[in-house]
């Protein structure tokens, strides 16, 4: 890629325009947890919500992992844990550890058909399900009930594919050649 | 590219250990998280509350669609209800003037009225491991933490943390919700614990045998924080035989909301025996002692035990032991830095206050159309069709 790049000299411009390629999964993730906590659920009159910040996390771990950097996960996390009264450092833990277990999967989902994606995000949502509800259980000092976190993933999988969707239109649009 | 693999990795293991350090920090350092907590919440409260603006657009439209298909059934039903309250509010009327006329005849301690500002809910759940909304009314507004918040419906939490514009509400379903309540008509008193489910259970509860389902659940007052008799919800039994609370208001369609300014009335110089343990001369002693114990049940029957601090001080001294009104003077003198802990004082409040105080908060609803800028028809639906409350 650097080799690409090299023949021409930046315009401040495209120094520019790479600055905001690198850090616009990044804003994407922000703006996922914001999006998260806004009520959307109560339209249809349910509070559970989907983890949208994980979807970003799946999908630039697996498309382009050199886009979304592990302290950008971590910042995600972070911030995802600001904003809810839960344990501090959770969902930077969960995120953190998803994001590395999908990278060392990712030769499976990358370049594969739409399901097989989707599948390993089903995974990967499991994955992150049962770690945050370990560490949830461990901090609260009790066996949390385990239903509120399988909606969460379960509606978290379910749309998925729309995110997903989103997501490959902002990477195409900022990456014509990727 | 064999280094930048190996910096890779020592920066995915070191986000991973900062991650897990922060998990065990964020139990130590609590008031740093805490205090960044407000802040990023603070600076999430508007892009959250313009981006719940269409939400509860959408939310409205949908509910609308939805009345218009029962509206004939609606009507039947509120005119039926409409009937039914009529007779009610004729009863509450005559309670009320028999309930003011005790009061004076007993010189009851009347609680302060309760100011409130309204705002309305701007963010979801937060998470599944956590049951709190944020609400756009912060300590600017005169919120503080401890606050109890209610619906039209009953109440759904307090405030747990404040910020300059919003404030984070601990909702009853919570994991770390305590509340104590008071089971009617029994009268059996108990502490809603939230777990996370959808209906909290009763702790400390001395007899389940003498609740039964469709008990109503409202505040005790106990603690000071929360005013008494406010409604919370029903006692309901789940199908595995445990007694639960389903509450009124519905944590799914949570819209406006008041927040409570609750003031316990801690003016009140405590009066304990302190006399003994500081023991001037030896031989008033047990003229003190006398004196302390001799007010307790003179005082404690006119109408309660809590309120009865309040009593004590206006008319028990006075009437049953001039001389130990003298004696107990200098000590009440002698602490003046004591109120502090009249506050904090958690057993003050009151089995025989709930009746007359639990008349105050209700009728509030009443008041929501003109305080809450949209009319509340459109949380009363939330109501109607809360499971289990029928």
């Amino acid at each position: 890629m650097m080799a690409r790049l090299d023949p021409y000299t930046p315009t401040p411009a495209s120094r520019a325009s790479r600055v905001v390629m690198m850090i616009l999964p990044f804003i994407i993730g922000l703006f996922c947890v914001l999006l998260s906590f806004v009520p959307i659920g109560r339209i249809f009159g349910t509070s559970v919500m989907p983890a949208f910040a994980l979807m970003a996390i799946y999908y630039w771990a697996v498309v382009r992992p050199d886009m979304f950097p592990v302290y950008a996960v971590f910042l995600v996390g972070l911030l995802s844990d600001l904003l809810s009264a839960g344990p501090i450092g959770l969902w930077a833990f969960v995120y953190v550890l998803t994001y590395t277990i999908v990278l060392t999967q990712r030769f499976l989902a990358v370049n594969a058909p739409f399901s097989v994606f989707w599948f390993g995000f089903l995974l990967a949502a499991l994955v992150a399900g049962a770690i945050s509800w370990g560490v949830a259980s461990i901090i609260y000092g009790v066996i949390l009930s385990v239903k509120p976190i399988l909606m969460h993933m379960l509606v978290t999988v379910a749309v998925f594919p729309l995110m997903a969707f989103l997501f490959g239109r902002i990477e195409r649009r900022i990456l014509p050649s990727g | 590219m064999p280094i930048r693999e190996l910096s890779h990795r020592i920066s995915l293991v070191f986000m991973l250990t900062l991650a897990a350090a922060l998990l065990l920090l964020g139990r130590a350092e609590t008031y740093v998280f805490d205090r960044a907590r407000q802040v990023v919440t603070d600076m999430a409260a508007p892009l959250l509350e313009l981006a719940s603006r269409p939400v509860a657009v959408a939310r409205r439209v949908v509910e609308r669609t939805d009345e218009y298909a029962y509206v004939f059934d609606e009507n039947e039903r509120l005119r039926a209800e409409n009937a039914r309250l009529l007779a009610w509010k004729e009863a509450a009327l005559k309670l009320e003037a028999k309930v003011a006329r005790y009061e004076a005849l007993l010189n009851v301690q009347v609680d302060p009225g309760i100011s409130y500002v309204s705002g309305r809910v701007v963010s979801d759940n937060g998470g599944p491991f956590v049951d709190t909304v944020i609400v756009n009314v912060g300590r600017n507004q005169g919120a503080k933490s401890g606050d109890a918040v209610i619906d039209t419906d009953g109440v759904i939490g307090r405030v747990v943390a404040t910020g300059d514009k919003a404030s984070r509400v601990l909702l009853l379903t919570d994991l770390n919700s305590r509340v104590p309540v008071v089971i009617e008509p029994a009268h059996y008193k108990a502490v809603l614990a939230g777990d996370n489910t959808d209906w909290p259970k009763l702790e400390y509860l001395t007899s389940t045998s003498g609740i039964s389902p469709g008990d109503r659940v409202v505040t005790s007052g106990d603690g000071g924080l929360i005013p008494p008799g406010l409604p919370i919800g029903l006692v309901i039994q789940t199908s595995d035989g445990f007694t639960r609370v389903q509450t009124f208001a519905d944590r799914d369609r949570l819209d406006f909301v008041r927040v409570l300014q609750y003031e316990f009335p801690s003016q009140v110089a405590r009066q304990d025996p302190p006399a003994v343990l500081k023991g001037p001369p030896v031989t008033s002693k047990p003229a003190e002692a006398a004196a302390s114990e001799a007010p307790k049940p003179g005082a404690a029957k006119p109408a309660t035990p809590p309120v009865g601090q309040t009593i004590q001080r206006s008319t028990a001294p006075g009437v049953i032991a001039p001389s130990a009104a003298k004696l107990a003077k200098p000590e009440a003198g002698a602490k003046p830095k004591k109120p502090a802990v009249a506050q904090t004082q958690p057993i003050t409040p009151a089995p025989g206050a709930v009746p007359n105080t639990s008349m105050r908060p209700i009728p509030d609803p009443a008041e929501t159309e003109e305080e809450t800028p949209p009319p509340p028809s459109d949380i009363t639906p939330g109501s109607a069709d809360t499971p289990g409350t029928e």
